[in-house]
């Protein structure tokens, strides 16, 4: 009954042990370097809208490979509307508080994702030939709200609250001593994956599916657990715990739930795997698109604030290629490119992935370009591992 | 049988009645500043690369909606290569060949992943976006090179001296035009009137339809008067650019592949129902081989006339290309499905493009709005396709319907 062996545990985490290896390597290579506190904290800085952004593209893949190529330049053009709204401008002189700003954002990405949703679901547009409209219109508007708006085109000074909402850090203490917060939130962290794997193996095993070795669970529990404090330690050197974090977590953890254990999760995966069964099964297809592309846009609202809040100013040349690292980071992480089959975590792993390699490189002193040409070359072996190795699964 | 009517003419000219309206709405907002004989000039060759390009992009739409997301950068790395082997002194024909021949394993590089391997071509494609205008910036590392040899330049349409050369001025009197390049248009227009009729008769022989002698003629005057206008504009310029005979050359040759070959049909059959031509015994994977190795090519041909045009290469040239290749083909009437489109279809998109481009920076419209339009633009081209297409699937069931209530 369990055949439980090495081989599996190997094939499905081989992106784990991949991103593991290559942190290791990299850690070696610049010397420790890529594993100080403030490398550490970095590495979470510049990848935390990757995984925003990974989560929304996952929902649009897991339909059937789509994809939504317009969310950078929509992260450039909501950075300008935030911007005209929160800072005294040409524009509009008066601020709006920040609450109202944040109303007015998320209206406008609603407004957006329900559009794009009508014209892909209803008017069965490809999604890249509608995206890429998006794509080519959003870069242009936003630069241009940009430059009519201030002599430098780029808006700074964001108010404080609207910066400590979306970046910063919680409980903020000083770099030569460590942050108790931090340290607290990792343990509390820690705890409740070891419980929920343990609880979770165990409602398994009650209910009488199949279900892991328990030392297996233990191992796999305790390593989360480690990697957790590793990072919350780290962190805790480095003022404190970031919010994006929180705002990561949140979202990871409420799309994993939507994905893995609701039906509407289910519904996404269902039509991706064969869009006709799905509809003859009483799911409404039109609507599961419509869906898909209305989250994209919200969640790239949330990308789009936290990176403004990040550089601290909404400039015209925010969220270049930002489409392309939330593609690759489903791709890397296991996602199908013809959709159906995909997770939150093998994104997390695939955005981790890249985000190591990136910065690793960086911190190697490697020129951008070369940088570009090991991303795309990562990129296509990872489609490639994962259509042979459908192909091979096919023949056994 | 030679049925006309109204409804069809509109619904199959609708692009070119648009390209003519958007034509007179520039004409009027640039006070006729646009249809002067240096900007006419301008148009085709700014847009030269949107013409190869397209033409292309039209093959790997064809063959089912797929697109190319990398010939933006693949124009930026042809060129770049071409440039470095001329600034090392080496003759234009070893760098025209190279540009070629980058362009063809670029093209056989994804055409390989994407036929053999199945790899989505938008991932194959967007890999290659990545790592070639990578790969092009470490070849340049970063620099720009000139390109300054006078016969690369005057062949491939850069410089002053990219026209045809007025061979015939010293005949007749001197009347301020380009002579050669006001016969050639004229030679060019009766060639086609000929050419057209000589069809006609054949297809009546051979018992096909045809168009109503009226609509036939109606349409010959026209485009004979289009082009001799144009022969007239330029030759009141400088005379026939040289790139304007690449694209000549390019289309034409395209345009025989797409209609009158084997390999053109194959394309048209595999976008129409894959897996029908590959059961009827046609290597799909060899024809989508084929899609994406031309497009290199025909990448690597931009990319030589980039370079001409700019006289140099930089590692940022290419950007976007790849949107303007795909909105030409879409606004020309290829279907995002593939299996529908045609060359002809193409020259009317990438023309329509290059006119909205030029009247919109001679307007004096914002850069940023240009890209805004030229989305909308893209996204209306579409609508319209795929509302059309509802229509006639709607029509045909009705129409389907009624027959067979009438049979019963």
């Amino acid at each position: 009954m369990n055949n439980f062996s090495v081989k599996d545990v190997l094939k499905k985490n081989v992106m784990a042990i991949a991103l593991f290896v290559i942190y290791v390597f990299f850690t070696i290579m610049t010397g420790g370097n890529m594993f100080t506190s403030s490398n550490v904290a970095s590495l979470i800085d510049q990848n935390a809208y990757v995984f925003i952004l990974g989560v929304g593209m996952l929902m649009c893949m897991l339909t059937g490979g789509n994809i939504d190529l317009s969310v950078g330049s929509f992260v450039c053009f909501m950075g300008a509307v935030v911007g005209i709204f929160s800072v005294s401008n040409k524009l509009f002189a008066t601020p709006l508080p920040v609450p109202v700003v944040l109303i007015i954002a998320l209206a406008v990405g609603v407004a957006y994702g329900a559009l794009l949703g009508f014209l892909i679901a209803y008017m069965r547009i490809p999604p890249w030939i509608a995206t890429l409209a998006g794509y080519l219109a959003f870069r242009g508007l936003g630069t241009q709200i940009l430059i009519t708006a201030s002599e430098t085109s780029a808006i700074s000074n964001f108010p404080s609250e609207f910066l400590a909402i979306f970046s910063g850090k919680i409980f903020e203490s000083g770099y030569d001593s460590m942050n108790i917060p931090c340290i607290v939130l990792g343990v509390i962290g820690a705890a409740a994956v070891i419980v929920l794997n343990i609880t979770g193996r165990a409602r398994k095993v009650a209910k009488g599916y199949q279900a892991d070795p328990m030392w297996f669970t233990l191992v796999k529990s305790i390593l989360v657990a480690a990697i957790i404090m590793v990072i919350a330690y780290q962190l805790s050197w480095d003022g404190g715990l970031p919010v994006v974090v929180l705002w990561i977590v949140a979202v990871l953890i409420i799309y994993g739930i939507v994905t893995e254990k609701t039906t509407i999760g289910r519904h996404f995966t269902t039509v991706g795997g064969n869009a006709e069964t799905a509809r003859l099964s009483g799911i409404n297809n039109k609507l599961v698109m419509f869906c898909a592309y209305l989250n994209m846009a919200v969640l790239t609202v949330l990308a789009s604030l936290i990176v403004t809040a990040r550089f601290g100013s909404a400039n015209a040349f925010a969220g270049q290629n930002f489409e392309l690292d939330a593609i690759s980071a489903c791709i890397v992480g296991g996602v199908s490119a013809y959709g159906g089959s995909g997770t939150v975590v093998g994104m997390v792993i695939g955005a981790a992935l890249i985000g190591v390699i990136n910065q690793g490189m960086s911190l190697m002193s490697i020129d951008q370009d070369t940088i570009k040409i090991v991303k795309g070359l990562v990129l296509l072996a990872a489609v490639v591992f994962e259509i042979l190795s459908k192909k091979g699964n096919k023949r056994q | 049988m030679g049925e006309f009517n109204i409804k069809n003419f509109l619904r199959k000219y609708m692009m070119l009645i648009a390209m003519v309206a958007v034509v007179i709405v520039f004409y009027f907002l640039t006070g006729g500043k646009s249809l002067l004989p240096q900007n006419i000039n301008n148009v085709i060759s700014q847009n030269a690369y949107v013409f190869v390009l397209g033409t292309g992009m039209l093959l790997c739409i064809l063959t089912g909606g797929n697109i190319d997301l990398s010939v933006g950068s693949v124009v930026c790395l042809a060129g770049g290569v071409g440039a470095i082997i001329m600034s090392k002194n080496l003759p234009w024909p070893v760098a025209v060949a190279a540009m070629l021949g980058m362009g063809l394993l670029v093209g056989m590089w994804h055409g390989f992943w994407i036929a053999f391997i199945k790899v989505p071509p938008f991932i194959a494609t967007l890999v290659g976006m990545l790592a070639f205008r990578g790969l092009a910036n470490v070849i340049m590392q970063g620099y720009a090179y000139q390109v300054d040899d006078a016969s690369f330049l005057s062949i491939f349409g850069g410089g002053d001296s990219c026209y045809i050369p007025d061979f015939l001025a010293g005949v007749g009197p001197d009347v301020g035009l380009n002579k050669t390049c006001m016969v050639f248009a004229v030679l060019v227009a009766v060639g086609y009137a000929i050419f057209t009729f000589i069809n006609r008769s054949r297809l009546i022989v051979k018992g096909y339809k045809v168009d109503a002698i009226g609509v036939v003629i109606l349409k010959t005057v026209l485009i004979v008067a289009v082009v001799i206008w144009l022969g007239y504009k330029l030759a009141s310029y400088k005379g026939i650019p040289t790139v304007l005979i690449w694209i000549a050359i390019v289309l034409g040759l395209f345009a025989y592949i797409t209609s009158k070959t084997t390999l053109g049909r194959n394309l048209y059959a595999v976008g129409g129902n894959e897996k029908a031509t590959r059961l009827s015994g046609i290597n799909t994977k060899m024809v989508m081989f084929s899609a994406y190795t031309l497009m290199g090519l025909l990448s690597g041909f931009a990319g030589i006339l980039n370079i001409a045009r700019l006289m140099g290469s930089q590692p940022t040239y290419g950007m976007g290309y790849e949107m303007d290749a795909i909105a030409a083909c879409f606004i020309g009437g290829a279907s995002a499905y593939g299996g529908t489109g045609t060359i002809g279809g193409v020259i009317i998109g990438a023309t329509l493009c290059g006119i909205i481009n030029q009247g919109m920076v001679i307007a004096n419209t914002p850069p940023n709005y240009q890209t805004v339009v030229k989305g909308l633009v893209l996204l209306v081209a579409v609508l319209f396709d795929v509302i059309m297409q509802m229509r006639r699937k709607a029509s045909k069931k009705t129409g389907n319907a009624a027959e067979g209530g009438a049979k019963a």
